[in-house]
């Protein structure tokens, strides 16, 4: 055996180290070579002030951890057990010495295992160095392995040794000569020597153990397990069945089609074999070895035409069977789940091969057929094309609408309506939403189905649409929302629910969870949609239905709608008088704490904390006694307080129906303590500031009039509000407001002929600055907290910010706004008329 | 279709051999469990005796083996703080078999959500991948978070006894008889091991008590799930109770369980009740920090390091516990080796309940045991979800509503609960701790996950 020269002698400049109690000893500085003697390959380091002085002599065994720390340090165990270390001044020094280090080992090694030196001749030297397996020495072997263990040099030079020296395919016939001698000890020992090669978390050893000459053999060994003695496991059985790869399109590349088999053994170890015992290094080492065939795999596939075509040609060959016809989609269905964890770009490689191929015709057939698991696997498949573009599913979608074939779309709401398999239902409501949703394509379906629906759709609200998306959208509901909604449509004139099928109950929960989610993302073309269609009264009748979930859905639809801060929606739940269901859900349960209860709660909760002006009016109006009755939280009280504070202040009135838009007071304010009982009364006052509003005069014009006005408040703590000074700015929301919406909110309240419209009188309005500061306070907190929502309120308080600064200007405002009543103010400012305004009020959106 | 009675029997029977019922079956419980569950409320009331349980993590053997321990259902009265799935290899059977008992037995057995019983952490931690594995579809997996929206987000115990009956068990070899206080004292906690043995017990405020095992003598102090006290002479983590003078059957407070803790936005447990909770467990805000926080050694609020929820301390606990008339908080979610501990001066306790967490954490798990008091009379507990007209719960304070009748006076709102009590401490509820180990290997195959069926690449 020749041996080549030793390195370049280069002299490096070294400092050594030897770890006394504990401390790093300095044994001085000087040169350092590696040397080839006669004896064996050594590491010698002489002083630089006394180049005769070795500071340094030691011999480099086969099997000792060496390791090289940082850039400049190599570490290791003396034979004696003495920590060493050399700290180089320059990292190509190091590395030099490093390389050295490591050729010797790898020689000694291979010399080693030429001259048959395996057996322990020099176990001293080479503490790994492990006898040829037999049934004699494994207690040994299984004690050597665990000293090598526990140190991570042992463990390397295990890993090294193990290989080198092919020692796994001397350990296998070992498993079945113990098993014919039924001798449990040493299968229990094999296993642990097997356990303890994998979770050396050596590539190499793990990629070796799957290759089929051993596979077999390793886990037949890993089937004795020491801590379930009494218990076998079937891993050879279960692996060595063939039917379980299944080749729809014949594989021709040897190569991919033995990374096939690897990966399936890898994932079989790591779910099955090693499950229990897996550490996370290992899990990880296994789950990236996996990734990285499948990625192989996957790339030669759709990379390869003539496979694609056949594969592709299964579904369009007329002489093909159903059966492999359902096994391709299946096929695909496992290429497009790999290829989730592909980078995007071989992703979309992958989707365009597959798309020209006709994927979309696959789909499509898929989810027709009868057999539900092909039909789930083929909505799987969608979910993953959406997943990852759904804009280009769009716009296929949208080319199918242009040349006058059938969408997708139409297809799956088709199916949807008829589907039985809740399962396939729900993935096909949740494609049906990505598809439709404006604004998706960043998030994706999947993420959809698995995360809070409403926080995505805050997140994706984010984005401006796309112009195709629009038409696209507003295509859907010129056509297919009509054949979707059709069933909740159909409701009108149902009398009783008591006989709900499951099956329907599921369509119904389904149909009013996507009509949720697309008043959320499609604003305006399906307030329309849904008015038109009166929708809202359908989804209250659900309420009616025995079966709670459903009921559950149809107060969430409707919290959903309130949620919104729409007028037109809001008029729309009054009139079709939504709140009577709601209420009766509410008295049902009242007395119980039920989840049904809880969400009533929290939906009237919501109305009195945003202030919903229409909603209060309405409902405080009409449910009043009923509220008064519910005293086991205070929501109820707290709406009627908000009611009160409304409407006592006279003058109030006015600027807060011209204001509506916007929040006001917190509850329990001691002012509405005061008034809250008074209910006549406050009627009448504010009756009386209506009618001397439109009455017009135009003292107010000039007035200083704060001080007067408050003078005249019966309220008076309010006015030393200690803000007082600070807020000029919020006033101004005020000032303008009015101006933009007098109009209607004075027609209406003169026209209509309500219980609460103008009687008489004459007085000031008592204690409106206050009452409006006050407001504006509030207010403005919560318009932080709900700064998310961008409901009319957000627009109206900003708009209004730019104009004038003052309490002054604020009433030498109104009377102007009074004057020009015919200039229609911005939609959103009429939000809350004046009572009962009901469907008139919404002309003027 | 129907899965009803004899039905659901054969589907519990088919899950204690820890077998999956077929995709039709899981549907059908899975429908009746939200039926049922959304009866429930926010905070679902509890009367002692109860016995209440932390994570299990899919250990569907080790569940067994607290049935074992604890006493089947029906026989006890189950309180599960959620965490059922996930980890573990057996999450479906062991939230299968939970589910179908609650449909069985909707009064012995109460289910609330923890943060696993999520959309989100279950893709990641392993229940998606076993429904996709056993069903070879993730329906089921759909079915179940379905159901997951509908659990309570905490439960409230009531009518629990101060002191509890001493159990007539053996004492564990280990300790000295010696050391255990007589069983006529007025035991406050007790410690006994998967086999009955009584491994310590602690008499409530009687100086001349001293614990079982030598326990605040010897270094064991440190590793004792017990709040160590300062010194030997008084009872282990009962540092409250300079109240107890009077009569030992004074009432006790009701006992909270959550799966994580308390929230910032959260002061009083009513306002759990204005939540609502079907929905996934959010990023933020009140439901996400009652099953994501964890209590800490710290003033205040604390950031936590698991991204979700808060850290709490003492000063919030004992302020919370106050204002609501709570001796304990009982909670789940941390991984704590003895199986239990109790925190803040035994105001709050961790249970856990996966012993061997994962196969190889070789920690014990614990269930706590909560006695009846037998005085239980006079207190009503809130109505949860009591069917036909519900006479129970909350005193609606007008003249309608099914509640005015002379039943109503006797309801109380439960922030109010005893308001004469309010300036002191309450004493804690007995608490008997079972421990355990993890299910024997042998009465199980080597727990694995289910390998995939067949493969095309």
């Amino acid at each position: 055996m020749a041996l080549v020269a030793p390195p370049s002698n280069d002299r490096k400049r070294v400092k050594v180290y030897e770890l006394k109690n504990n401390d790093w000893f300095d044994r001085g500085t000087g040169f350092c070579r590696g040397v080839i003697a006669q004896e064996g390959a050594k590491i010698l380091v002489a002083s630089e002030d006394d180049p005769n002085r070795q500071l340094l002599e030691t011999r480099i065994s086969k099997d000792d951890g060496y390791q090289k720390q940082q850039d400049t340090l190599i570490v290791w165990t003396e034979q004696n057990g003495t920590d060493m270390a050399l700290s180089f001044q320059e990292p190509e020094g190091c590395a030099s010495i490093w390389d050295f280090v490591n050729e010797m080992q790898s020689r000694l090694q291979r010399l080693a295992h030429d001259d048959g030196l395996s057996d322990d001749i020099d176990s001293a030297a080479s503490p790994i160095m492990l006898p040829n397996p037999d049934l004699g020495n494994l207690h040994e072997i299984e004690n050597h392995m665990r000293a090598a263990n526990s140190t991570p040099g042992g463990r390397e030079a295990l890993a090294k040794f193990v290989l080198a020296h092919e020692y796994i395919p001397k350990l296998i016939p070992l498993v079945e000569m113990a098993e014919d001698l039924e001798s449990a000890s040493d299968l229990h020992r094999l296993c642990s020597i097997m356990k303890m090669l994998i979770l050396l978390n050596d590539t190499a050893i793990i990629e070796y153990v799957v290759t089929d000459d051993v596979v077999l053999g390793v886990v037949g060994a890993l089937e004795y397990d020491p801590d379930f003695p009494l218990h076998k496991a079937n891993h050879r059985q279960y692996l060595s069945d063939e039917s379980k790869f299944k080749e729809v399109v014949k594989i021709e590349d040897t190569a991919t089609k033995k990374k096939i088999h690897f990966t399936y053994r890898l994932q079989y170890l790591k779910d099955v074999v090693l499950a229990r015992i897996l550490d996370d290094p290992t899990f990880s080492v296994l789950n990236s070895l996996i990734f990285f065939h499948q990625v192989d795999i996957v790339q030669h596939l759709q990379a390869n035409g003539p496979f694609l075509r056949e594969l592709f040609g299964i579904f369009t060959g007329p002489e093909e069977t159903s059966e492999r016809r359902k096994d391709a989609v299946l096929f695909i269905q496992q290429c497009t789940q790999i290829a989730k964890s592909l980078q995007a770009q071989s992703r979309a490689q992958m989707y365009q091969n597959f798309i020209s191929n006709g994927l979309l015709d696959v789909i499509q057939y898929a989810i027709k057929l009868a057999d539900v698991s092909i039909r789930l696997a083929g909505m799987d498949v969608l979910q993953a094309l959406i997943d990852h573009d759904a804009l280009m599913v769009r716009s296929y979608v949208f080319k199918a609408i242009q040349d006058g074939s059938k969408p997708l779309t139409d297809t799956l709401i088709e199916l949807f309506l008829i589907e039985v398999d809740l399962g396939v239902k729900a993935q096909m409501a949740d494609a049906i939403k990505v598809l439709l949703d404006p604004n998706a394509n960043s998030a994706s379906m999947e993420a959809l189905g698995r995360t809070n629906s409403d926080f995505l759709a805050k997140v994706r609200g984010q984005h401006p649409p796309m112009p195709q998306t629009d038409s696209f959208v507003q295509k859907f509901y010129d056509d297919s929302a009509r054949k979707l909604f059709q069933p909740l449509k159909d409701l009108e004139g149902r009398e009783s629910f008591n006989d709900m099928s499951v099956q329907e109950a599921t369509l119904y929960a389904y149909l009013v969870d996507v009509l949720c989610f697309f008043i959320k993302q499609h604003s305006f073309r399906s307030k329309y949609f849904i008015l038109s269609e009166g929708l809202a009264a359908r989804v209250a009748q659900l309420m009616q239905c025995p079966i709670k979930y459903l009921k559950l859905t149809a107060l969430k639809y409707f919290r959903a709608v309130i949620g919104l801060h729409d007028e037109t929606h809001n008029r729309q739940l009054i009139m079709h008088q939504v709140f009577e269901p709601i209420m009766k859900v509410l008295f049902d349960t009242m007395p119980r704490d039920n989840l049904l209860n809880s969400v009533c709660l929290e939906m009237f909760e919501f109305i009195k904390r945003e202030n919903i002006k229409i909603l209060v009016q309405y409902l405080v109006e009409t449910h009043r006694e009923k509220f008064q009755g519910i005293t086991y939280v205070d929501t109820f009280q707290n709406l009627i307080l908000r009611y009160d504070q409304m409407h006592e202040p006279v003058t109030t009135q006015e600027l807060d129906q011209s204001f509506t838009s916007v929040d006001s007071d917190t509850p329990g304010r001691p002012l509405s303590m005061v008034n809250g009982g008074k209910w006549g009364q406050g009627l009448k006052e504010l009756d009386a500031d209506e009618e001397a509003y439109f009455n017009g005069s135009d003292d107010e014009d000039d007035l200083a009039p704060a001080a007067k006005i408050n003078g005249a408040s019966p309220v008076k703590p309010l006015v030393n509000y200690p803000d007082d000074d600070v807020d000029d700015d919020e006033m101004d929301i005020l000032a303008s407001a009015p101006s933009d919406s007098t109009h209607s909110t004075s027609s209406s309240a003169q026209t209509q002929g309500s219980p609460n419209t103008p009687k008489s009188s004459d007085e000031t309005p008592p204690e409106r600055i206050s009452e409006k500061r006050r407001r504006e306070d509030d207010e403005e907190d919560e318009l932080l907290a709900s700064i998310s929502s961008s409901g009319p309120k957000r627009r109206a308080s900003l708009s209004s910010n730019s104009s004038v600064g003052s309490l002054k200007s604020l009433r030498r405002k109104t009377p102007t706004i009074a004057s020009t009543k015919e200039n229609a103010g911005p939609k959103k400012m009429s939000l809350s008329l004046p009572l009962k305004s009901g469907g008139e009020g919404g002309n003027t959106e | 279709m129907s899965i009803g009675g004899s039905d659901l029997d054969r589907a519990i029977t088919q899950l204690r051999a820890c077998k999956p019922i077929p995709e039709n079956q899981v549907r059908e419980l899975c429908y009746k469990a939200r039926e049922l569950l959304i009866e429930e409320g926010n905070v679902v009331g509890v009367d002692a005796p109860v016995t209440i349980c932390g994570d299990i993590h899919g250990q569907f053997h080790d569940l067994m083996e607290l049935f074992r321990v604890g006493g089947d259902v029906p026989d006890t009265n189950y309180l599960f703080m959620g965490d059922f799935v996930d980890r573990g290899f057996y999450s479906l059977e062991s939230f299968l078999l939970l589910l179908c008992l609650k449909v069985r037995y909707p009064d012995r057995i109460t289910l609330i959500r923890g943060n696993h019983e999520s959309r989100q952490i279950t893709t990641v931690y392993g229940f998606y991948d076993e429904c996709l594995r056993k069903y070879g579809s993730v329906n089921v997996w759909r079915y179940c978070c379905e159901v997951f929206d509908f659990l309570a987000l905490g439960a409230l115990v009531t009518g629990a006894a101060t002191s509890l009956t001493p159990t007539d068990g053996p004492i564990a070899e280990s300790i000295q008889s010696m050391d255990i206080p007589d069983a006529d004292c007025d035991i406050e906690i007790e410690t006994l091991n998967a086999q009955g043995e009584i491994m310590y017990r602690y008499a409530r405020n009687s100086d001349s008590q001293s614990s079982a095992a030598s326990q605040a003598n010897s270094n064991a102090a440190s590793s004792s799930p017990i709040a160590p006290t300062p010194s030997n002479t008084g009872p282990a983590g009962t540092g409250a109770t300079s109240s107890a003078n009077g009569s030992s059957k004074s009432e006790t407070g009701a006992v909270l369980c959550v799966h994580g803790g308390l929230s910032p936005l959260i002061d009083t447990i009513d306002k759990i009740r204005l939540l609502d909770r079907k929905q996934e467990v959010p990023h933020e805000g009140a439901m996400c920090d009652l099953l994501w926080s964890d209590p800490d050694e710290i003033d205040g609020w604390g950031l936590s390091p698991r991204g979700a929820g808060f850290l709490f301390g003492a000063d919030i606990v004992k302020c919370f516990n106050h204002k609501n008339d709570l001796s304990l908080i009982a909670r789940a979610h941390q991984l704590v080796m003895e199986g239990f501990k109790e925190m803040f001066e035994s105001t709050i306790v961790t249970v856990w309940s996966a012993p061997n967490y994962c196969y190889r954490c070789g920690n014990v798990a614990a269930i706590l045991e909560l006695g009846e008091d037998g005085s239980n009379a006079g207190f009503v507990r809130r109505g949860n979800g009591e069917r036909g007209g519900g006479g129970r719960g909350w005193v609606l304070g007008s003249n309608d509503g099914p509640n005015a009748n002379g039943m109503s006076n006797e309801n109380r709102r439960l922030s109010s609960v005893l308001g004469d009590s309010m300036g002191r401490p309450r004493d804690g509820p007995g608490r008997r701790y079972r421990v355990f180990e993890a299910a024997p290997q042998d009465s199980r195959g080597m727990p694995a996950k289910k390998p995939v069926a067949d493969y095309f690449l």
